[in-house]
């Protein structure tokens, strides 16, 4: 069935770029395809996402360094 | 130099009215990010639901200037008073404040290659806002760069003041001034005004502004966050350097 519908969307693609080659490159491939789906929802979540992996980012590094406080604040205890 | 001598960087603990805002902040993030996504958009065509984009990605670059122009007042306020303690907030907020430069010449990248270069591998499109920022950055990546040169406590903290107070001069000029005399993909360019009534439906003036605001106390967190983790580190390095 999925074959079925790759076959077609193959047959689209093939017919579309024999008719209107410049048509042709407006079909979205690969990464493409996901991004523009649904009204270039996916776009706002990329960008989203990697303004989280900044924050995140920060977060990690503040958490390390607390890390090195708290063992630095035992190790002169335990002297 | 014994430890006495030496003005201390200790902080005290935050209070009541600091929690306050944390909550606030995360609160106003929430709302800010369910209204960003669900809210109601202008519908252009090329654009359609990247327009989105504009609460998430103009704001890192107000976070960008707010940090530096704090990094450049405590500068300041070093090479005036000679206190540590300036020179540690310079840092931080130099540091939050070029992380955010960082997402949003990223988050740019990703809008632009994925609206308007769609069909085509170009990722990087030589826009001058985004040429010009990238160069802001680096300017602004020197600073840590100059930082790390350094070994003298002293000297490096009054170097990277001057040449902090240098970084954040040249900001106006190249994330502002000059790429709106150009021609760009950014609104605003060749003295357009940046926000027209044409493009941008009235509900979402009110998110933008929102998340504006939003995201410059959430950088305003992290950055006192980190200051006051950094000050905790320099006392506990001295208590065990110097006993």
């Amino acid at each position: 069935m999925q074959s079925d519908l790759d076959t077609l969307s193959t047959l689209r693609d093939t017919t579309i770029a024999l008719l209107d080659p410049s048509a042709a490159e407006a079909i979205p491939q690969g990464v493409e395809r996901l991004m523009l789906a649904s009204d270039k929802l996916p776009v706002v979540l990329a960008v989203v996402l990697i303004i989280w992996f900044g924050l995140l980012f920060l977060l990690f590094r503040t958490d390390r360094r607390i890390t090195k406080i708290e063992r630095e604040l035992n190790a002169t205890d335990s002297d | 130099m014994t430890s006495s001598s030496r003005d201390s960087v200790l902080l005290p603990p935050r209070g009541g009215g600091y929690r306050v805002f944390t909550v606030v902040v995360a609160v106003w993030m929430t709302t800010v990010l369910c209204f960003g996504v669900l809210g109601k958009i202008s519908n252009l065509p090329i654009l359609e639901h990247t327009a989105r984009n504009l609460y998430f990605h103009v704001p890192m670059w107000f976070t960008l200037m707010l940090g530096w122009f704090v990094a450049a007042y405590h500068s300041l306020r070093l090479l005036m008073t000679r206190r540590r303690i300036h020179d540690v907030r310079a840092e931080q907020a130099a540091l939050v404040a070029t992380v955010f430069g960082v997402l949003g010449i990223t988050t740019g990248i990703v809008w632009s290659r994925f609206t308007w270069y769609t069909g085509t591998d170009i990722w990087w499109n030589g826009d001058p806002r985004q040429v010009m920022v990238a160069v802001q950055l680096l300017i602004c990546g020197a600073y840590f760069v100059l930082r790390g040169a350094l070994d003298d406590e002293r000297l490096r903290a009054r170097l990277a003041a001057a040449y902090a107070l240098f970084a954040t001069m040249t900001m106006p000029f190249l994330t502002y001034v000059l790429p709106r005399r150009m021609e760009s993909l950014h609104p605003g360019a060749e003295g357009n005004p940046a926000f027209s009534q044409m493009d941008i439906a009235p509900e979402m003036r009110w998110v933008f502004y929102a998340s504006a605001l939003g995201f410059l106390m959430l950088g305003w967190w992290i950055y006192t966050l980190r200051v006051r983790v950094r000050a905790a580190e320099i006392a506990v390095n001295e208590r065990t350097t110097w006993p």
